[in-house]
């Protein structure tokens, strides 16, 4: 052996060893360390062979054509232009790109662009019909359910499904269901005001 | 008026709706990554998988063939880009590992390669298909790892310059009729700001443009411009809005000159938005600390002696450090103090700033301390901080500018209803929860720097403010725009505010919380030079005026009768006079104590903060009193918290709505930090293993109840002309230790080590 010896020596299952599936050579050779779901070459054989994907949202149908692996999230912000919706983690951890897709809530950057071909995207622009703001929105800012204002377009999808799906009823449900979405600056109490001011007139229709 | 909107007391601004309210809830404002490129080409990180040692070769032939795929670089191709100094060390860097510039890897997670492709997703591909052959060596970790140095951060830490101490606290801690001696420690937390850590590059010519969330626009183009090595007139920082920061955006991390040298190879604009994980380790965190209190008493509760050792881990090169000992050892009135602060090296990227950097982890041992203390003493502890409390800080003898604790405990504990705490632990149940009940002091600095600004006023009244300061949700745009439309008498409507842009006037660093304190101070001042213009051509013979005019830049705003603010200004009549149709003023404002070379530092992204405990005549601090309910149910040991009630005094409020939003979300950053927040590292591999937002523990809505903030009214004349004390930072402090004394009453237990998790608890 040379000096160039990887540090793991301990006995049993190592998870580089095993990722570089290569014990035993003086150099190992190990996968870097690049996060986001792994590929799978299995899936197609060459994936990045751009597909034709066209896409309805807010009402207005766009042709795209989109790396196949292009998530509605990315689809919207990279292709569309529609920034609204943001990207927190693309893990489907956070909720800041949570978007309405046939009037349910989704997280769009674990929805395949493709998967959504043929639906109906809402997304935070389509709220307001012009300078009339969405209740939800309204009372967004009436309660100041926001500070640095980056979860706020998720907040506000994910409430007005809230109050669709009959889950804002008391302060506990709104909790519970507004719990999908991460607000850092800590707005919750305000965010829960908010749905609750909203909820009624939404429901009214 | 709502709970969102309280009625403003004395010396509080009105409470409007947030300037950029509308953008924010419509999905219209632009953040960096939402910035439009033409054609960018879409960078994608590789980070090491190693903590320490060399990389010894790059397999990239897989990586290169991927479809989309424009170039890969690594340190053997890329540019080599200038060593800076760091932030807290006159510079402007978050580290001082630069990399890509070697085959030496400093700490786990540092970047070692960037893949450019068409797309985002070939990107994505092409860098998990990247292999490295390492040469790993073992990391020296954190705290008791083999291979770590310790020294004391005096003489190491420019920033530090001094541990505390008074008296003899040797001699007094031994003849103590009571003492507590106890040992504490704080985990590591990354600040997971919403928005990640992305960022664009765009060169026009020689002039590069930067779309990245920065709590500093002109440290972020000064530091990369010498990174660069070219002129920072040449770099333009651009970003309208940052979706949260809490320390993490306010120096120049290694990724932006990267990308910037990785556009102007490529001739084409390059967009960068690392993955979560990656902000673990490309930008800076809480170091994890531990703690050493003893205190010495006489039974009535006065303090005879307090010391106070804090260690901090730090990186190999890079000695930073928060020191929170300057704010410990002056809290209370104590006649003999020591203090010893330590940095320990290990094999980690650099830590940094994060909410409230010095007081969050000093001020849990110390108010944990307090609270053990009062129990030995069986003393309320509110009472506890009565006895000890004092308008001169004791290590120089500074008087307080102003002081409103024990008014804060009193309001407070009204509203909590403290009185119904009986005081033995364990004595509160709810059927099967124990109940607790539990408060802490809660203090931050006032802090102030120098900052330019400039203001149009049209004779119709509409006003344009430019300044480069940054909304960060600290609510900048709104108490700039009140800041103008108080001094000019016009409604808030009238006032269009510009900043988050370098080639605007600079503003100071949007940390430490004296952003709200320097910028509207120097646009009130900016306005009174407005009004002095207006009024001299209304009444030309008015000395008094003249004599206004010599205080402009001098640390205050004009004084002059003419030009206070109090006086109704006729405004077209003295347009008309004047002759013209705009009125146009800029100016710069720097606040008493502040060095000679501040606005040229200004200019050059330096920052130059002055006040706390640093001031040369008088000491300034904004207080609260923190009190929460803890509930833990006896069989499971689930923890939950029905309560928080905070009562702040800070100074003028200049929006009592975006005030109160703050010290909320400050209060649950508080109990989050108490019960959930950790940065769990595996001390083998130098490796934060809980990188992601479903790990790492954050509260969501389902975890916050009733949040109180109650904001009391305060006037200090003798901090900076706007009169802030400044609160982003004021919530979030005293809360760890209110949270463990509550669950000491619940259960008799006390906790020492956070977070509280519920297998810690012995019930």
């Amino acid at each position: 052996m040379s000096d160039k010896t990887n540090s793991t020596t301990r006995s049993g299952f190592d998870r580089r060893m095993f990722l570089a599936g290569a014990a035993g050579s003086a150099v190992v050779p190990l996968t870097a360390r690049a996060a986001g779901p792994a590929p799978n070459a299995a899936a197609a054989p060459d994936p990045s062979l751009p597909v034709d994907v066209t896409l309805r949202v807010n009402g207005d149908s766009r042709l795209l054509t989109i790396d196949a692996r292009t998530t509605v999230l990315d689809a919207l912000r990279e292709h569309i232009g529609l920034t609204g919706s943001k990207k927190g983690c693309d893990h489907g951890q956070c909720g800041a790109c949570t978007v309405l897709i046939d009037d349910r809530r989704a997280i769009s950057c674990l929805t395949l662009a493709l998967a959504a071909e043929g639906r109906d995207i809402t997304t935070v622009e389509g709220l307001a019909k012009g300078d009339k703001l969405h209740p939800m929105q309204q009372a967004f800012i009436e309660q100041d359910a926001f500070q640095c204002g980056y979860c706020t377009p998720g907040q506000i999808m994910s409430a007005i499904a809230c109050v669709k799906e009959g889950h804002a009823n008391s302060e506990a449900d709104i909790r519970e269901y507004m719990s999908g979405n991460i607000c850092r600056c800590a707005a919750y109490p305000n965010i829960v005001a908010a749905v609750k001011q909203a909820a009624p007139e939404i429901l009214k229709g | 008026m709502s709970i969102a909107a309280p009625e403003p007391k004395a010396n509080m601004g009105q409470p409007v709706p947030r300037y950029d309210a509308v953008a924010k809830v419509t999905g219209m404002a632009k953040y960096a990554a939402d910035m439009p490129l033409a054609n960018p080409a879409y960078a994608y990180l590789v980070t090491s998988a190693i903590a320490k040692g060399r990389i010894d070769s790059f397999e990239l032939t897989e990586a290169r063939n991927i479809r989309g795929v424009i170039d890969i670089v690594t340190h053997e191709n890329a540019e080599k880009l200038k060593d800076v100094k760091l932030f807290s060390e006159g510079g402007y860097m978050s580290t001082t590992v630069q990399p890509l510039k070697s085959a030496d890897v400093a700490h786990d997670g540092q970047i070692i390669a960037v893949v450019l492709a068409d797309t985002f997703e070939a990107g994505r591909e092409a860098a998990h298909r990247v292999k490295v052959n390492y040469r790993p060596a073992t990391p020296s970790t954190t705290f008791d790892s083999p291979g770590t140095t310790s020294g004391p951060a005096k003489g190491q830490a420019s920033r530090f310059k001094e541990d505390p101490k008074v008296g003899d606290f040797a001699k007094a801690f031994d003849e103590a009729e009571v003492k507590i001696t106890a040992s504490y420690e704080t985990p590591t937390q990354h600040h997971n700001p919403m928005e990640l850590f992305a960022t664009s590059c765009v060169w026009t010519g020689d002039n590069l443009t930067i779309y990245e969330p920065s709590q500093y626009v002109y440290g972020l183009k000064n530091g990369v411009a010498a990174q660069l090595g070219i002129d920072a007139d040449k770099v333009r920082v651009i970003n309208y809005y940052v979706g949260g920061a809490f320390g993490s955006k306010g120096s120049t991390t290694p990724r932006t000159a990267i990308m910037a040298s990785l556009a102007r190879r490529l001739n084409r604009p390059v967009k960068l938005v690392p993955t979560r994980d990656q902000g673990f380790t490309i930008a800076t965190y809480r170091a994890e600390t531990r703690h050493q209190i003893q205190i010495g008493a006489n039974r009535d509760g006065k303090l005879v002696a307090l010391r106070h050792e804090g260690a901090e881990v730090s990186s190999r090169p890079d000695a930073y450090v928060v020191g929170g000992t300057k704010t410990t050892t002056r809290l209370y009135a104590c006649p003999n103090v020591d203090s010893l602060v330590s940095i320990v090296h290990a094999d980690r990227n650099t830590p940094g700033f994060m909410r409230s950097p010095p007081e969050v982890p000093y001020l849990f041992a110390l108010e944990s301390a307090m609270d053990e203390l009062a129990v030995k003493l069986n003393m309320d502890p509110i009472e506890l901080r009565r006895v000890n409390d004092t308008m001169k800080e004791p290590i120089g003898g500074k008087p307080y500018t102003s002081r409103s604790l024990m008014a804060c405990f009193d309001e407070g504990a009204r509203a909590f209803g403290w009185s119904q705490r009986s005081a033995a632990p364990k004595s509160m149940t709810d059927g099967d929860w124990l109940v607790g009940y539990g408060c802490a002091t809660t203090c931050y600095p006032t802090q102030m720097a120098p900052a330019a600004a400039r203001v149009r006023l049209q004779r119709d009244g509409r006003v344009r403010v430019e300044i480069a300061g940054h909304e960060i949700g600290n609510g900048a745009y709104t108490v700039i725009g009140q800041a103008a439309a108080e001094k000019l008498g016009v409604p808030f409507e009238n006032v269009s505010v510009h900043i988050g842009d370098s080639d605007l006037p600079p503003a100071p660093v949007a940390g430490g919380s004296n952003s709200t304190a320097s910028t509207c101070s120097a646009v009130m001042m900016v306005c009174d030079q407005i009004r002095q213009r207006l009024f001299r051509a209304l009444m030309p013979n008015e000395s008094v005026i003249d004599k206004a005019k010599e205080t402009v830049g001098m640390g205050q705003t004009p004084v002059a009768e003419s030009a206070n603010s109090g006086r109704p200004l006729d405004r077209e009549k003295a347009f008309d006079a004047l002759g013209v149709s705009v009125v146009e003023e800029y100016g710069e404002w720097k606040p008493e104590d502040a060095p000679k070379d501040s606005f040229r530092a200004m200019q050059q992204g330096q920052v130059r903060i002055v006040g706390g405990s640093a001031m040369s005549d008088k000491i300034a601090y904004a207080f609260g009193a923190e009190f929460v309910e803890v509930r833990i149910d006896k069989w499971t040991h689930e923890i939950r918290i029905p309560r928080l009630v905070g009562a702040f005094a800070a100074g003028h409020i200049m929006n009592p709505r975006t005030a109160r939003s703050q010290l909320m979300g400050g209060l649950i950053w508080g109990m989050s930090s108490a019960l959930l927040e950790a940065t769990e590292l595996d001390p083998r591999y130098g490796r934060y293993v809980n990188d992601n937002l479903a790990d790492y523990l954050l509260p969501v809505n389902a975890d916050v109840q009733d949040v109180e903030v109650i904001m009391l009214s305060e006037q200090d004349d003798h901090i900076n002309p706007a009169g802030v004390k400044g609160l982003g930072e004021l919530a979030n402090v005293g809360t760890n230790a209110a949270v463990c004394n509550a669950i000491f009453h619940a259960t008799g237990q006390r906790i020492r080590k956070l977070p509280v998790r519920l297998e810690n608890l012995e019930v």
